[in-house]
């Protein structure tokens, strides 16, 4: 193992009174002050003058600008390490605290370094296992500002002895503490007298349960130690006497969760594998997010057999350790430069026209629909000679109550594609993003009507409130019963609340599903209405859009959104939403979406649920399933049963670019309802 | 002349129609903030289909009749049935008259602000046309009141509509699609409160013309 190379300038002994600072005390000063990191006590004994010249030549040496380059040239050395080292051992991120930081212990600044780092790491609903000793311990403690939810921690091994204060259950029951987390521990010493004692003590159901939570972990903290004889592993008194002294550990070069490992990284298989209880080093290795902290020269080598080893990904250390890893794996390190990246000149995009398969903009409906009929001869036909008013070709009961759905164009397949058998039986479809007119909706509702009346079912907007309304009028004139419930599954588009104000969003889709089913069971007005209302009442939505739609009357972004920026709750025709927050990762949205739907619903253990992961348009597939898979991630943590899944295209906003999430609760009537059969050309099972 | 004949007056229409028209864009771009942007397009398809239909040569009240059943019937959206219901009932107002005074505008816009509000909810301070319209209509009725002219009082009716169109950027919406943003609403000038501002200049530029 090469030894890492004496650094040069930096560690001088003694200043003296350089030369080269020729009469420039104020440089002088400020050298001796940030770059030798002595006190002004004893920069005032070196120079000779009293502590409040010091103090004021430090000032002026800010004021002039000349200590600002000795700041950014010790941020750049730790950037510089830190892309250096990440790219050398393919880290995900890497935090290098600067090498000199004042008077606290390394283990101090290490740990609220890492708690500084944690919220880009550690996530609501995350299961965290953290292993144990001084620099974990110190982790732990400074992780205080970060509030997670549905967040579990697991002691990465069995106990040690008492007689320290940095044993697993501490590190691990302080985590969970500092972050409001679950806490798990492992029932049993990491190290036990022999196979047997481990294996009957892993039977044991409580411990057997405890181990399996370790299967569940997704992020691990965790220290490590070097077999010297002052490090953590002895003073545990987790080991008997030297490790190395023992022929299978001779090449042991520094120990994880109480395994061992080589230089390179690899398992040392021994003895007291069979006696050790907690996690094994190929399980640590599959956790997605590995986060090491350590710090020092004496981690040097285990660092480096550790980050050789792949049980790394996300790096926190400080520079003069950085630089030795670096140096001990054969890296010849330049004198720390800034490396001047070549920044194309910034471009801002004009948001300009975008291309469209468009003949005339004021046909794009009709056509539109006129191409629905022709792809779906089997599913829907027109109602007279409009292509604007539609029913289901589907045989229908007689007695059956009518259902009536619509509004404007623009959300294919909504809402023409939900019309059918078992479905709603007629859709009365506006212009782009506008509700249909009056007359529409009543020759929708003379169609569907069988002397049991009818049921309009529409999103909650003003505009398709006073036509639908106009047209119950009508309606009811021409001798139809009518009822009218506007879907309000959009939880973010209201405050305190008040969910009779939502707007009717993708959840729209559960409940013409279920309605339709109630509808298709001969039920009566007064039943099919009150389902309706249930199912939307259980309907919960948010969506995010990540680009703007563009209108075919148009054809440009009905909206501006910022290269980096996301709108969050946004509606289903590029009204702005909720807030708008800088673009994050799909995992990050997914889990801010469920904190905010999970609370809503109030949504507990064993609930089962429908989900319904939307496009608005512009998102493919590929990216509804990255969402999907980060929401099934979050509702098994909170042992909530996905009943059913829908995953596409299902109330789109044109070509706009996002998603929404819908969570449907169920109960035995409406699971019921959304299990019987159905077939629109969108949704059929 | 304190009046203009009804006969004829259809025209007035098609140069409201025309306004909206070329403001189309505008409309779309103010609606654009904070609603989802296509009242210009709905607007533009409404008074621009009425436009190749209505006769400019014949009466008001027909010229009005045939656009609200234009945008009753084609247009849909909010927009659709508010100045649907509107036109209508000035329609109504002015059916029958031979000429068009101050008296008969009067009656004409304030039957047209009691159809607005027999179908919308929404009453002074909510960001609505309903800013426009109710100090139009009252400055007008005020300016008659104290003897002005049939020209002047249209005249304080239009600066009126302009007052309470520009009122409406201060306020934060609370009726339509745009109240769901609540504060993010404020600033913004309200599109709906636009366009009736054009059709109440409309009315003023179109008939004082006529008056002279």
């Amino acid at each position: 193992m090469p030894h890492p190379k004496k650094r040069t300038a930096k560690d001088t002994q003694s200043p003296k009174p350089p030369l080269r600072f020729g009469e420039d005390p104020l440089l002088w000063v400020s050298w001796l002050y940030y770059e030798e990191g002595l006190t002004q006590g004893e920069i005032a004994r070196i120079v000779g003058a009293s502590r409040p010249t010091v103090n004021a030549y430090l000032a002026e040496a800010r004021t002039k600008g000349i200590v600002s380059i000795a700041i950014s040239y010790e941020k750049l050395r730790s950037t510089t390490l830190s892309s250096a080292l990440t790219e050398r051992f393919g880290l995900d991120d890497c935090l290098i605290i600067p090498g000199e930081g004042g008077d606290r212990a390394l283990i101090d600044r290490l740990g609220s370094a890492t708690a500084q780092a944690l919220p880009r790491v550690l996530h609501s609903g995350d299961t965290i296992a953290i292993t144990w000793g001084r620099t974990m311990l110190s982790v732990a403690d400074a992780a205080k500002d970060l509030h997670l939810r549905d967040a579990t921690v697991v002691q990465a091994t069995g106990g040690t002895t008492a007689t320290i204060p940095y044993t697993p259950e501490a590190c691990a029951t302080r985590l969970a503490d500092s972050i409001g987390a679950r806490f798990v521990p492992i029932s049993a010493p990491a190290i036990v007298s022999s196979p047997e004692a481990r294996r009957i003590l892993e039977q044991e159901p409580v411990v057997s349960e405890q181990l399996q939570m370790l299967g569940q972990v997704n992020r691990i903290l965790f220290g490590l130690s070097s077999l010297r004889p002052t490090s953590t592993i002895h003073s545990s008194g987790f080991f008997e006497g030297s490790i190395q002294q023992q022929a299978q550990y001779g090449q042991a070069i520094g120990s994880l969760a109480g395994r061992f490992i080589d230089g390179t990284g690899a398992i040392i298989e021994g003895p007291l594998g069979d006696r050790t209880i907690g996690i094994g080093l190929d399980a640590l290795r599959a956790i997605e997010t590995r986060i090491l902290v350590s710090g020092g020269y004496d981690k040097v080598p285990p660092m480096l057999a550790a980050l050789r080893g792949n049980y790394v990904t996300v790096l926190v250390t400080d520079a003069a350790t950085g630089e030795g890893i670096l140096r001990a794996d054969g890296l010849e390190l330049d004198s720390p430069r800034p490396h001047l990246k070549e920044t194309a000149p910034m471009v801002t995009p004009v948001r300009g026209r975008r291309k469209q398969f468009i003949n005339r903009t004021k046909n794009a409906v009709d056509e539109a629909l006129e191409g629905a009929l022709m792809a779906y001869p089997g599913h829907i036909e027109k109602i007279g000679d409009t292509v604007r008013a539609i029913r289901a070709v589907a045989q229908k009961p007689p007695g059956k109550v009518g259902i009536v759905i619509g509004g404007g164009a623009g959300h294919e397949p909504s809402f023409l594609g939900f019309v059918g058998r078992g479905l709603p039986d007629a859709v009365a479809v506006g212009n782009v993003f506008a509700s249909p007119p009056p007359d529409r909706v009543l020759a929708c509702a003379r169609d569907a009507d069988d002397g049991a009346g009818v049921l309009f079912i529409y999103g909650n907007y003003t505009g398709d409130i006073m036509n639908f309304d106009m047209a119950a009028e009508l309606a009811e004139a021409n001798g139809i019963t009518v009822r009218s419930i506007q879907t309000t599954d959009d939880i973010a588009s209201v405050s305190d609340n008040d969910r009779a104000a939502g707007r009717g969003i993708a959840g729209s889709i559960f409940v013409f599903k279920i309605s339709g089913a109630a509808s298709a069971r001969l039920y009566s007005l007064d039943e099919c209405e009150r389902i309706a209302r249930k199912a939307n009442a259980s309907c919960y939505t948010i969506g995010v859009a990540l680009e703007p739609g563009s209108s075919p009357e148009t054809q440009r972004p009905s909206f501006q959104l910022g290269e980096a920026d996301m709108e969050f709750g946004v509606g289903v025709h590029g009204e702005p939403g909720a807030l708008r927050q800088p673009m994050t990762s799909a995992d990050r949205i997914v889990d801010q979406i469920c904190d905010r739907l999970f609370e809503e619903m109030a949504l507990n253990e064993g609930d089962r649920i429908a989900v319904l992961v939307n496009s608005f348009g512009g998102t493919p597939m590929m990216e509804l399933f990255i969402l999907n898979r980060r929401l099934n991630q979050r509702l098994a943590k909170r042992n909530i049963t996905v009943h059913k899944s829908l995953v596409g295209n299902f109330f789109t906003s044109l070509d706009m670019v996002g998603a929404s999430v819908t969570l449907l609760k169920l109960d035995e009537e409406l699971t019921g309802l959304l299990d019987d059969s159905c077939e629109g050309f969108a949704y059929s099972q | 002349m304190e009046s203009i004949p009804n006969q004829g007056a259809g025209v007035i229409i098609s140069e409201i129609a025309a306004m909206i028209v070329e403001n189309k864009a505008y409309l779309s771009e103010i609606d654009g903030k904070i609603g989802d942007g296509d009242h210009g397009a709905n607007m533009a398809k409404g008074f621009g289909r009425a436009a190749e239909r209505l006769d400019p040569d014949g009466t008001l009240n027909d010229a009005m009749a045939l656009l609200s059943g234009v945008l009753m019937s084609e247009i849909g959206g909010s927009m659709g049935p508010l100045y649907g219901m509107m036109f209508s009932d000035m329609a109504d107002a002015v059916e029958g008259a031979e000429v068009i005074d101050a008296e008969r505008f009067a009656q004409m816009i304030r039957a047209g602000l009691d159809g607005v509000q027999s179908i919308g909810s929404a009453t002074v301070g909510d960001k609505t046309l309903v800013d426009t319209y109710v100090p139009a209509v009252d400055t007008f009725d005020a300016a008659r009141a104290r003897g002005d002219s049939f020209a002047e009082a249209l005249s304080s009716m239009q600066r009126a509509a302009e007052t309470g169109r520009d009122s409406t950027t201060d306020l934060v919406s609370k009726v339509g699609r745009s109240a769901r943003l609540g504060e993010r609403s404020r600033g913004v000038v309200d599109a709906g409160a636009t366009s009736c501002c054009m059709i109440l200049s409309g009315f003023a530029t179109g008939i004082a013309a006529r008056l002279a």
